[in-house]
């Protein structure tokens, strides 16, 4: 999903100065990282994942990693496929990033060094330069709690509090695992989550707030799959779609539907580098999904009978009106049925586009993965977790995506009952687990849940594999 | 402890077992103080009509901590509940937990109560059956008796 930079605005007052602590939630995905105190509706601090490397300079902005003047910018990602965290130097410097210019007050540089105080010009010969400056660290003053997923590394775990209590200074550290919070969040401390992201679908099964680990399933088939499949669509058009991002055009005229485009492109000096541009894209990318991409809602698959009327629902979507979408370039057209066809894939392998990467299985679609996550837990327990759907991540939001998702369960487990809840707020969707998060870190007595930093200096980074279940 | 850091009043335990062993009660509801940090008793009762009880959990209110809004309420119950076999064998009684937690309360006393739930529940000897509860369907006398008695009463 696109990323906006939210207010950036100072913590509120009323905490400052009372024994209040100030708790930071750090919810780090594939495409963005989320940052933000604890009690807080939503975080202040919403940070696109990516960053820039420009010569030997790496650049930390929403605003110049969208910047081609910028001499050959490479975008990088230092989260892996399956969202963990894959490059630390970067992340770390990424969420110190997120947090220090969006949360907290810079700290004040030294005034015998910042400059200000230089009246004289006579290099302030009566202070002390050699003085102890023992170097402030960024987060002294707050708690950090940390997002994970489910399938986080023993060795990753360590890493996040290492980072937590040696660079940043925090007095205090807790990770929780982002499908808990969400499932919390929706009020259930047994419930089946169903997360779909940007690099990731995952649906994991959650007895009284604990992971059962032969429950989890992930899968690929997520937001960024979704962007290929929208790639190989207009690959397959005729004529075929370029997706041209906005950067490159300098000024465009507007034509009819179907027209080529008429626009003006911007000449660049710099070279253009692939995953700049790539990123770019992308963003146009997510504009067409929240905008045109639909999920046939049901009854039935998108490429079968009608179960009453026994017409193709292809055939059957076919008669409802398209949605048209305007390319920066300024060329618009009608998107039909395939705006459907291209999400099929999701819930039918057989349907899924073909790109460059090799085919989607069955078990990777989302029916299947239910199936095989609720197969995996007790007999007893099903009921309960069918009863208890919980959807959350930014590509549920796609059109018609729950309907969808409880027409497959309900064919699947046709003698349970199934209910689904899904956040009707964009944010708490998005956000969920942040939300969760937020929440958890506010409580009074979560203080004493905190693995302070007395027991990190006596245990060392392994405590958090004993803490934190 | 719980995963929220919440703790258990002693008297819980106390009154849990005066429903269990001396059938003191036929329900108990629980609840979290205002500042979130015990669970507490709020009623003990004796009531056995179960409309009584299912109506005292569509009340139930929350306030959120920080803004003081009053919302709908999430709630813990214990029920002895009692139903017939079908099929004339005999009557059955079980210690049936409740999280309720309807799905209209504030999203802060939902998470409190989702995150506490465990440590009242181990605190609790001998529940028979548990169930969470979202919408007012969930806690019908009906649906109730088909989760409780896993489709084996009479109705």
């Amino acid at each position: 999903m696109a990323s906006q930079p939210m207010n950036s605005s100072m913590p509120p007052n009323d905490t400052y100065g009372g024994d209040e602590i100030q708790a930071i939630i750090l919810d780090a995905g594939y495409s963005s990282v989320r940052a933000g105190f604890a009690g807080e509706d939503t975080p202040k601090s919403f940070f696109s994942s990516s960053y820039g490397v420009t010569g030997n300079r790496t650049i930390f902005s929403d605003e110049d990693i969208h910047n081609p003047l910028l001499p050959e910018l490479e975008i990088r990602n230092p989260m892996s496929k399956e969202g963990i965290v894959e490059d630390w130097d970067a992340a770390t410097q990424l969420w110190e990033h997120a947090i220090t210019s969006r949360l907290i007050r810079t700290k004040q540089g030294d005034p015998r060094k910042n400059g200000l105080n230089d009246v004289g010009g006579k290099d302030g010969v009566d202070v002390d330069m050699d003085a102890p400056d023992e170097e402030e660290k960024p987060l002294e003053e707050h708690p950090l709690l940390i997002t994970e997923t489910a399938w986080n590394t023993s060795k990753n775990r360590e890493k996040a509090i290492e980072i937590a209590m040696e660079n940043w200074g925090v007095p205090a550290f807790w990770l929780a695992r982002n499908s808990v919070m969400a499932s919390f969040a929706a009020g259930k401390a047994t419930a089946l989550v169903i997360d779909l992201g940007a690099s990731t679908a995952s649906v994991i099964c959650i007895h009284d707030g604990l992971i059962l680990k032969k429950s989890v399933q992930k899968s690929p088939l997520a937001g960024n799959w979704v962007s290929s499949q929208i790639r190989s669509l207009f690959g397959s058009v005729d004529p075929k779609v370029e997706v041209t991002p906005h950067f490159m055009i300098s000024s465009k005229t507007p034509v009819d539907a179907g027209a080529p485009a008429q626009a003006t492109y911007q000449k660049f000096e710099n070279k253009i580098t692939d995953s700049f541009r790539a990123s770019e894209e992308e963003r146009v990318l997510t504009e067409f999904k929240e905008s045109v991409v639909q999920v046939y809602p049901g009854p039935g698959r998108l490429h079968y009978p009608h179960p009453v009327n026994g017409i193709l629902n292809l055939e059957n979507v076919k008669m409802s009106p398209g949605r048209v979408f305007e390319f920066p370039d300024g060329s618009n057209q009608m998107w039909g049925v395939d705006r459907m066809r291209i999400v099929e894939g999701l819930f039918d392998e057989k349907y899924a586009l073909p790109t460059s990467e090799p085919p989607i299985t069955k078990a990777q679609t989302i029916p299947e993965m239910v199936r095989a996550s609720v197969s995996a837990v007790d007999v007893d327990l099903r009921p309960a977790l069918l009863a208890n759907i919980v959807v959350t991540g930014g590509t549920t939001l796609l059109q018609g995506f729950t309907d969808r998702l409880n027409w497959e369960i309900s064919s699947l487990f046709p003698s349970a009952r199934i209910k689904i809840t899904a956040a009707g707020l964009t944010s708490e969707r998005r956000f969920g687990s942040w939300v969760g998060g937020s929440i958890l870190g506010s409580l009074g007595t979560f203080h004493q849940m905190w693995i302070s930093r007395k027991e990190y200096e006596e245990f060392g980074a392994s405590v958090v594999e004993k803490r934190c279940k | 402890m719980s995963q929220s850091g919440a703790s258990i009043a002693p008297d819980c335990v106390t009154t849990f077992n005066d429903l269990k062993l001396n059938k003191k009660y036929k329900f108990i509801i629980f609840k979290l103080t205002d500042d979130y940090k015990e669970i507490v008793v709020e009623e003990a009762s004796n009531e056995g009509d179960w409309e009584v009880f299912r109506e005292k959990l569509l009340q139930a209110e929350s306030k959120n901590m920080k803004t003081g809004k009053v919302t709908k309420g999430p709630r813990y119950a214990v029920y002895d509940f009692n139903y017939d076999l079908a099929a004339g064998e005999g009557s059955r009684s079980k210690i049936t937990f409740i999280a309720w937690s309807p799905d209209d309360a504030g999203i802060q006393p939902k998470m409190v109560y989702a995150s506490s739930k465990d440590a009242l529940k181990r605190a609790l000897n001998g529940l028979a059956v548990e169930f969470q509860g979202n919408d007012t369907d969930d806690i019908e006398y009906q649906s109730v008796l088909t989760k409780v008695s896993k489709g084996l009463a009479s109705s």
